[in-house]
């Protein structure tokens, strides 16, 4: 009965357009949280640079020895996944989770050792239910990530690391090129590759004085740098995923719209069968009764 | 007038003092440490404290500070700091200090989950 068709599409077209609400709230607050977070990767910035700097000028005085500098045979490759807490951001996740998965098969084929560092609850999820062996996870960071999250991450890497728990550590995050370009990486964490002097740097013969001595300032600025690192992956992560979150949401609202358009017609289509119907059924009543 | 040089206060998150200096005053590992133009080329790490910088107008500013390191090259001085917070006066910058240092405990206690 055409009734019945025009109700449940009229129905159809109500949770639609429900979804819809839902779906544009979630991009505007998605969207008003990138230039937010896009600042906060360009204000971590000067910081990173001015630590390389420095790195680079007590290198080049000689103090250039320490454990998270030195290289051994990998058996066991330390892994930090940086993902997200929440879906509803398309691809987001599952690109960075799929990158990592691909270079854990090829490590496992090497015959080596892989231990997990996650962030965000979507690598945790998905590695402990295929059952790999996860050392540390970390969660409600992603979000709004803060300097002391990328500290606890990058500590308890090191510590891993100066005892031998892991023999490197590549991370695994999504760099924030754009608004609507956001790329998977794979870096080399640890050990630390040092930030090489350029050959033009005329600053390269300096010869400082230290307080205290340079073994014990490279002691404090390697983790640091470190600790960097990180904290700027975390915050590239976050930009990238409020993106790819705002996408998602806005192709979702523009499907809503679609499906609600064609639902209209939809509608119209059936309503106005209904109409016909009922003309038709009156104008053979009257002719029928004439007929008589 | 004394000469004056160049200054960056950073920390992870911001650049919290830029501009040009005639005396940088800090506490480094060794002790309290003032900066005057051309000094020497140095390399410190910096404790808990505050940290006054006079800029060229004579204006002074405390930072309070927590951790880091400074760096005196070619008339540029860089204070690489893990916090930094601009205060209203010295005992201020030491108080902020202190409590960033706590804070920065509290915070990485937190967010480790097994």
């Amino acid at each position: 009965m055409a009734s019945a068709q025009l109700r449940d599409t009229k129905r159809r077209i109500n949770s639609v357009e429900a979804t819809k609400k839902i779906t544009r709230a979630m991009e505007l607050i998605a969207a008003s949280r990138i230039p937010k977070a896009q600042a906060r990767v360009q204000g971590s910035k000067p910081y990173t640079a001015k630590l390389i700097e420095v790195i680079e000028n007590v290198g080049a005085a000689g103090a250039a020895d320490h454990k998270l500098l030195e290289r051994r045979e990998p058996k066991t490759v330390g892994l930090l996944i940086v993902s997200s807490d929440r879906g509803l951001a398309g691809a987001y996740a599952s690109n960075i989770i799929r990158m990592a998965e691909v270079r854990i098969a090829e490590l496992e084929r090497e015959g080596k050792d892989v231990l997990l560092y996650t962030v965000g609850k979507k690598a945790q999820a998905y590695f402990r239910y295929r059952g790999y062996q996860i050392e540390q996870a970390y969660l409600g960071v992603t979000d709004t990530p803060g300097y002391g999250d990328a500290r606890a991450v990058a500590n308890v890497v090191m510590e891993h690391y100066a005892v031998g728990r892991i023999d490197a550590l590549e991370a695994f995050y999504t760099q924030f090129v754009s608004a609507l370009t956001q790329t998977p990486l794979q870096a080399e964490l640890l050990p630390i590759t040092p930030p090489e002097a350029g050959d033009d740097d005329e600053s390269t013969a300096v010869s400082y004085s230290f307080e205290p001595s340079p073994e014990d300032i490279l002691n404090r600025l390697l983790p640091r740098y470190v600790e960097a690192i990180v904290f700027n992956m975390l915050l590239e992560a976050s930009a990238s995923e409020h993106s790819a979150r705002r996408r998602a949401m806005k192709a979702a609202t523009d499907n809503a719209e679609e499906l609600i358009r064609t639902l209209t017609v939809q509608a119209n289509r059936a309503r106005q069968a209904e109409i016909t119907t009922a003309i038709t059924e009156i104008v053979g009543g009257a002719e029928a009764l004439a007929d008589a | 007038m004394a000469k004056s040089f160049q200054v960056d206060v950073v920390s992870p998150e911001a650049i919290v003092w830029s501009g040009e200096a005639e005396l940088v005053v800090a506490r480094t590992s060794d002790g309290e440490l003032g900066i005057m133009a051309d000094h020497e080329p140095m390399m410190g790490a910096l404790t808990t404290g505050a940290v006054s910088v006079q800029a060229e107008s004579g204006e002074r500013t405390s930072i309070g500070v927590h951790g880091g390191f400074i760096q005196v090259l070619n008339n540029q001085v860089t204070l690489i700091t893990d916090r930094a917070e601009i205060t209203e006066d010295h005992e201020a910058a030491q108080q902020v200090a202190k409590s960033l240092a706590d804070e920065q405990v509290e915070a990485s206690e937190d967010v480790v989950e097994p």
